[in-house]
């Protein structure tokens, strides 16, 4: 389970990721997941090159095939991200949508 | 620097659901302490190279949990750093006798993960990334798929330019009674193999393995006659846990600053490497680590190894030999340890089928996570 405490630490690191616009960099469609991704299978995860600031390794969201390239322009949102299991507390992070 | 290695051993690697960690331990450190005809008494420190025990195994007091196993009451500690481990503990161990506080020293890696199922395992690995990464869901292939892709694009090389990697050290491994995969593979069931993260497939990937490996570390015991081999360098560099924070994709900053300075310890040039074992997590790492170890020029690693430069009885530096983490297994605390035991072997010529011709200089290059760790060692033969 992941602390609650950690979830509520990590909102400020997030606040200023999101609604950012970057490119990229490389990408992965994960077909063997880690245990709490077992549902979301397969999905992209990317490094992108954020426009302003540092790069970031977050999942793609609300992609087609021909997303996923080298240069592509996203965006920051908020997503749910792993499952929680029947007690945890539903943590949100980052991810990036095409646009 | 010289520190003697007075003996090596490992065990084999592999699904070894019958053997526990106590019982692996105890067979590789017998019979190095054989090798040597030392007794156990005269083991004055040990250092584990562990990843795993505490977040699989739920064990976190593995210093004493494997003295009580050797019969021992000397100073015994765990060293982690994620993959690297290994290459740590056997660090760790060197600085324990160049003190002059031990003279003699075990250094042993173990890890046992095939208990348990390999999601459990894709997440207890993740440990070794960064917060950000584990959020995303991002795996070890996942994160070597990344700087593959980047690599690929960069260098203009291709999927099958990976796959000659994995023919390569499976064709080494059918030589390594000791290897989990003792078969020969081609490009073409590399290219066929199901897609783990794209663009690597399963036999892009190392395995997940238990096995243990052992060295012993000393100082000009004289122990044994035929020529001694010594670590003449041993480096280690750090880099961000994370990809993402890293400059650049296509290099391991970690194997490069190591790198410099090991080959400044031993006064040697990569051209004079007759051996070598480097970390191939995953065939794009151990590309990227030809190029970072200065073996051949950067981006063009790849060619090379697919026209069997480095390929036994083809050319000049072979690399992997034991069949590398792909073929030989990868029990992670364990890689960096066995990477010392084969060089040793080789510089001994005690290798068997896999012998290299006139080995004197080795090298061996292990690395934690995505690169964040590399340890790098330099072994000479006296003979």
């Amino acid at each position: 389970m992941i602390s609650p405490v950690k979830i509520w630490r990590n909102q400020k690191k997030i606040q200023k990721i999101l609604g950012l616009e970057g490119k990229i960099l490389s990408w992965t469609k994960i077909y063997v997941p880690p245990a709490g991704f077992e549902s979301q299978a397969p999905y992209v995860v990317a490094i992108v090159g954020l426009a302003k600031g540092r790069n970031y390794c977050a999942q793609l969201v609300e992609w087609e095939e021909k997303h996923l390239i080298t240069g592509q322009k996203v965006k920051s949102v908020l997503r749910r991200t792993k499952d929680p299991g029947t007690e945890g507390v539903i943590p949100y992070g980052v991810k990036f949508k095409p646009i | 620097m010289k520190v003697e290695i007075l003996a090596g051993s490992v065990s084999k690697f592999g699904e070894l659901w019958d053997v526990s960690p106590r019982d692996l331990v105890k067979g590789v450190v017998l019979e190095a302490l054989f090798e040597t005809r030392l007794k156990t008494g005269e083991i004055e420190a040990v250092y584990i190279g562990n990843m795993l025990s505490s977040s699989l195994g739920g064990q976190d007091h593995l210093g004493a949990f494997f003295s009580e196993v050797l019969g021992l009451n000397v100073p015994a500690m765990k060293v982690e750093g994620a993959c690297a481990s290994g290459g740590l503990a056997v660090h760790a161990g060197i600085l324990a006798v160049t003190s002059g506080l031990y003279k003699n020293v075990l250094v042993v890696g173990i890890e046992k993960m095939t208990d348990h199922k390999p999601e459990e395992v894709a997440k207890a690995l993740m440990g070794a990334g960064s917060d950000e990464e584990r959020e995303a869901g991002a795996t070890f292939p996942g994160l070597y798929a990344m700087i593959a892709r980047a690599y690929m694009k960069k260098y203009g090389v291709s999927e099958e330019d990976l796959a000659s990697v994995a023919v390569k050290n499976h064709y080494h491994a059918s030589l390594n009674s000791h290897a989990q995969f003792r078969f020969p593979v081609t490009i073409e069931q590399v290219m066929k193999s199901s897609v783990v993260s794209s663009p690597l497939k399963l036999l892009d990937c190392s395995p997940i393995s238990d096995g243990a490996a052992a060295v012993i570390l000393g100082q000009g015991s004289g122990v044994r006659g035929q020529g001694s081999v010594n670590i003449i360098a041993s480096a280690v560099a750090t880099d961000s846990l994370g990809v993402a924070d890293r400059s650049d994709l296509t290099s391991l900053q970690s194997t490069v600053l190591a790198a410099k300075k090991a080959y400044w310890q031993a006064g040697i040039k990569p051209s004079q490497i007759d051996v070598a074992e480097v970390h191939d997590c995953f065939t794009i790492a151990e590309i990227i680590a030809m190029d970072d170890l200065g073996f051949f020029p950067r981006g063009k690693s790849a060619q090379f190894i697919r026209r069997k430069k480095t390929t036994l009885g083809f050319g000049y530096p072979v690399v992997n030999t034991s069949g590398g983490l792909k073929a030989a297994g990868h029990p992670v605390g364990a890689t960096g340890v066995k990477q010392i035991v084969e060089i040793y072997r080789q510089l001994k010529g005690v290798a068997g089928k896999k012998q290299v011709k006139n080995a004197k200089i080795g090298l061996t290059h292990n690395v934690g996570g995505s690169g964040a760790t590399a340890v790098i060692h330099i072994l000479k033969s006296d003979k």
